[in-house]
């Protein structure tokens, strides 16, 4: 055997050199004619290229979008698209802060009975749907106050199976009855939208009158919510199932094509009411350009296209190559984009990139469910997990340091934030943090068991977080193993209650502090969205009280009072608010950044000879 | 043969009646309740048992005609796969992410074989020199190193610093044009392996009697390589490349998700992350009747490149 292999070796050896040369010629040739082609038929002219002055709109989604029937909308991102295609009742102001709210779809503001309970509002007149086969001859019709009730009654609808129903819940006289009634449907299709509803009328076409069961000043901002816009019957009759990919509104963009899972691409909608750039803003504003286009006729630009880009590397290329308008800072990419003093490096300004900073109307934390036996019986043991999770460095660590520490639920941008939150809020004591463990035992009886803390990822920077959390912990000498899930699991503990400790937040779907409040109302219990299972008479009687209440410096106090309640008897750790750093290409005009961002690509305007300048600049740079 | 051919498609009943099982008994006993995170953070008791009537989950798992079984099994054979639970058309879905995946895994997968296969032949007709041993360490290091720091590497200085290519998926680019650089690097990253197993291969044959009796009768070394060597090395070959074939449907989920290639990896591992049984067990049904069906095709190819094989 081995003078075998010895006698092939020395075979091989004595031919390999016959032809050879060829060979590699050959083959050579052929891969390198392979890889040019490749690389030629590669570069090109990139869509910014084309050569048309056509204003279009360049921005990135970090994840798919779940669906564009408004009804069905449960995303921000969902949201955000599809707020360029539907209108609601009202929408936010786009320069002015705080957030106010002015009127979109409807003439006015609301007028509200003496008792609160009565809304009367006059629907705009001359407000067309976007042409669509749906419609009679392809031509979009009028809007209709009945379009309003239409969309709101297939909320209600449990056969249609929305995800929002707990914006109506309770609230208008006799839609809970409606809601009932579609239960007893056999099918879909067995539902009679015709059905009247006491507390939804339209004396005529273009006026709605919607009675509450009891004053919810709230009702104002859920107007202005993606998922209340109107929707037109004929196009539900005409698409059926289908409607998910066929959103016709009366805003200014219509859907030209959604790929989905990759882009999305609206051209503006020809047919598009009067609407103009606002007057006003707030201080600075017009010293920042932001009011030069005063006035003048939405929206401004022809197209928007968004491309789906999870990833953070090909998203921030994409953008130092100009080919998004805007972009977030991934974590690893902050040194490259902002310094220490949390200004642009000078990189970023040489490329004419500007920094826009906001607050997101968010709060995350540790939660505690209070329905466990260990840990929701045991309030010093919740204090002890609380003082023992140091927010300064993991603000550090996993955010830049771009975040607010939160003290208690209610975020800085909320009229009713509470400056003085931080001198009752629980911040990083590892002293403290071991007082209470020793308390936490004595209450326990004898040495704590080991505790679980779900984290709803199973990525490296959830794992980078457990792993934080739990050192934390240990320090204080706590034991708790920490378990990494997907989100539907992560949901599916929460919602059975089956998690002990947990890390969530929660976005606010308006600028009102009773958007949090409720998630600690003992009726919205798991699977609602109290997931903390939070139960107390004195809160529940607060949160009752304070919910019928108009804004007013007592409702602020009533608010306040609230959030230290649930500080002192702590179902979570408040851990941070998100600060959003983004940046811009300058060739974006009128760019300010806004938390509730539904609708907002109208006001974009794109200054074509700069994105031009920029290609040059590259063009040096290499 | 089409009697062979008949009696291996009959073998695939039971095995397809077994995907099916495992894939349904699997997804019951690991999944929880898709209907609660389809319900939404405002979620009401209701509104999850009216998702788990529309989609069929109230009904009972197996002991019954109108069983969650027997309909998972209807569905899958009529190949009605219903709606995802983004309540698109789970056929939509697939058909659409077909194309995006196959132009990217067809010319990858076709590349690294021709590739490796050539280079293989070379570096086995060189073997003991320098450049085989180059060839080799270079191999390893390639198969050492993680496919993303290809992709993040490729990207960066190909595309990015270089501007070779795009960086990303744009709707105005031709498919050729976005789908060069993910096949370079997958290319590259692929070669390692294969050529290392081509390699060893083509080493077994070069060492048969019947290539020094080739070389000894005066053959050119391409002859003996390309027609005598390379085909009886086919069968290792065809039982690699074959079986692979069914799993480039599947797409490429780190390609397509740092290209941004609306392909059916990124599909299937979104849908296992979402928990959407639906597509999952869709598109686990598809490739389990491509393997199977390839498999057949495997078979056939043995006995059409090797006489010594019979249907018998």
């Amino acid at each position: 055997m081995v003078n075998d292999n010895k006698l092939a070796r020395y075979d091989i050896d004595a031919i390999r050199h016959c032809r050879f040369d060829w060979m590699i010629n050959k083959h050579g040739i052929i891969t390198l004619l392979l890889f040019a082609s490749m690389i030629i038929s590669s570069c090109g002219k990139s869509p910014q290229d084309n050569g048309t002055q056509e204003m279009v709109l360049y921005s990135a989604l970090p994840s798919k979008i779940r669906g564009l029937d408004p009804g069905d909308i449960g995303d921000v991102l969902s949201a955000t698209v599809a707020g360029q295609i539907f209108e609601c009742l009202y929408q936010y102001h786009y320069l002015k802060r705080p957030y106010e709210l002015i009127p979109q779809l409807a003439e006015d503001m609301p007028e509200v009975s003496a008792d609160c309970l009565t809304y009367t509002i006059k629907v705009k007149k001359g407000v067309y749907f976007t042409d669509d086969p749906a419609f009679e001859n392809g031509k979009g019709r009028e809007l209709r106050a009945e379009d309003f009730i239409f969309a709101w009654k297939r909320i209600a609808d449990v056969k249609y199976l929305s995800k929002n129903w707990w914006i109506f819940d309770g609230r208008i006289v006799g839609f809970d009855e409606f809601r009932e009634y579609t239960k007893s449907c056999e099918k879909a299709a067995d539902v009679d939208y015709s059905r009247p509803v006491e507390g939804l009328q339209t004396p005529d076409d273009y006026t709605l009158v919607i009675k509450l069961t009891r004053p919810w000043p709230q009702i104002i901002y859920l107007l202005a919510h993606q998922p209340t816009a109107p929707v037109a019957r004929e196009v539900v009759d005409y698409y059926g199932k289908d409607i998910v990919s066929h959103p016709i509104g009366t805003g200014p963009f219509i859907l030209k094509t959604w790929h989905r899972g990759s882009y999305i691409e609206m051209v503006r909608n020809p047919g598009f009411r009067q609407q103009f750039y606002p007057t006003e803003g707030e201080p600075g504003d017009a010293e920042a350009g932001l009011l030069a286009d005063s006035g003048k006729r939405l929206p401004f630009c022809d197209r928007i296209v968004w491309t789906f880009i999870e990833e953070d590397q090909p998203r921030w290329l994409q953008f130092l190559l100009g080919k998004l308008d805007s972009s977030a800072i991934p974590k690893d990419n902050f040194a490259q984009a902002v310094d220490m003093s949390q200004k642009l490096t000078p990189g970023m300004k040489e490329r004419n990139i500007h920094l826009k900073t906001f607050r997101d109307p968010d709060t995350f934390w540790i939660g505690f469910n209070m329905e466990d036996p260990i840990v929701g019986k045991n309030k010093p043991l919740r204090k002890a997990l609380s003082y023992a999770i140091d927010r300064s460095k993991s603000n550090e660590l996993f955010s830049n340091n771009r975040n607010d520490l939160a003290y208690g639920f209610i975020p800085p941008l909320m009229k009713a934030y509470d400056p003085n939150v931080r001198d009752i809020g629980i911040s990083y004591d590892p002293q403290k943090a071991r007082q209470f463990v020793r308390q936490a035992e004595r209450v326990h009886g004898g040495k704590l068991p080991q505790l679980k803390l779900s984290m709803p990822g199973t990525d490296t920077l959830s794992r980078q977080m457990g792993q934080f959390y739990q050192r934390g912990f240990e320090e204080i000498g706590l034991d708790v193993e920490v378990e990494y899930m997907d989100w539907p699991t992560f949901q599916d503990k929460l919602k059975t209650k089956g998690a002990q400790i947990f890390s969530l937040g929660w976005i606010a779907d308006y600028p009102d502090a009773e958007n949090f409040l409720q998630l600690f109302y003992s009726k919205n219990v798991s699977p609602g969205s109290n997931n903390f299972n939070y139960a107390s008479d004195e809160f529940d009687k607060l949160y009752e009280k304070v919910i019928t209440m108009p804004d007013s410096p007592e409702r602020i106090a009533l608010y306040r009072k609230a959030e230290r309640l649930i500080i002192e008897d702590c179902p979570a750790a408040f851990l941070f608010h998100r600060v959003a750093y983004v940046l811009h290409h300058d060739w974006v005009l009128n760019y300010k950044p806004h938390a509730f961002q539904y609708g907002l690509s109208k006001y974009r305007r794109i200054d074509l000879e700069k994105r031009g300048a920029y290609k040059e600049l590259l063009k040096k740079s290499r | 043969m089409t009697t062979y051919i008949i009696r291996r498609l009959l073998y695939m009943v039971p095995i397809v009646f077994g995907i099916l099982l495992l894939t349904f008994v699997l997804f019951n006993l690991i999944g929880g309740d898709p209907a609660i995170e389809m319900a939404g953070k405002g979620a009401t008791a209701e509104t999850i048992a009216e998702i788990r009537a529309e989609y069929g989950l109230d009904k009972p798992l197996f002991l019954s005609w109108d069983s969650q079984f027997i309909n998972h099994f209807k569905n899958a054979l009529t190949f009605r796969f219903g709606r995802a639970r983004d309540r698109e058309l789970i056929t939509d879905k697939i058909l659409r992410g077909a194309g995006p995946s196959l132009s990217l895994m067809v010319p990858m997968f076709f590349g690294t074989i021709a590739i490796s296969i050539s280079l293989s032949l070379v570096v086995a007709f060189m073997r003991g020199s320098k450049w085989d041993t180059l060839i080799v360490v270079v191999c390893v290091a390639g198969m050492s190193l993680p496919y993303l720091s290809f992709i993040l590497f490729g990207q960066y200085f190909l595309a990015y610093k270089l501007g070779w290519f795009p960086v990303f998926f744009s709707h105005d680019l031709s498919t050729a044009r976005y789908v060069a650089l993910p096949v370079i690097i997958g290319i590259l990253a692929g070669l390692g392996s294969y050529l290392r197993f081509y390699r060893t291969v083509m080493l077994d044959e070069m060492r048969a009697d019947y290539v020094r009796t080739a070389f000894a009768k005066g053959l050119t070394t391409s002859r003996v390589l390309f027609q005598h060597v390379l085909k009886n090395a086919m069968i290792p070959i065809i039982t690699q490349v074959v079986l692979a074939i069914p799993f480039l449907f599947l797409g490429s989920l780190l390609l397509e998700r740092f290209f941004g290639i609306p392909g059916l990896g990124y599909l299937m591992v979104e849908a296992i992350g979402a928990r959407d049984y639906f597509v999952i067990s869709a598109m686990t049904f598809i490739s389990a009747i491509l393997y199977v069906v390839f498999n057949v095709i495997t078979d056939v190819c043995y006995a059409l490149v090797d006489p010594r094989v019979s249907f018998d």
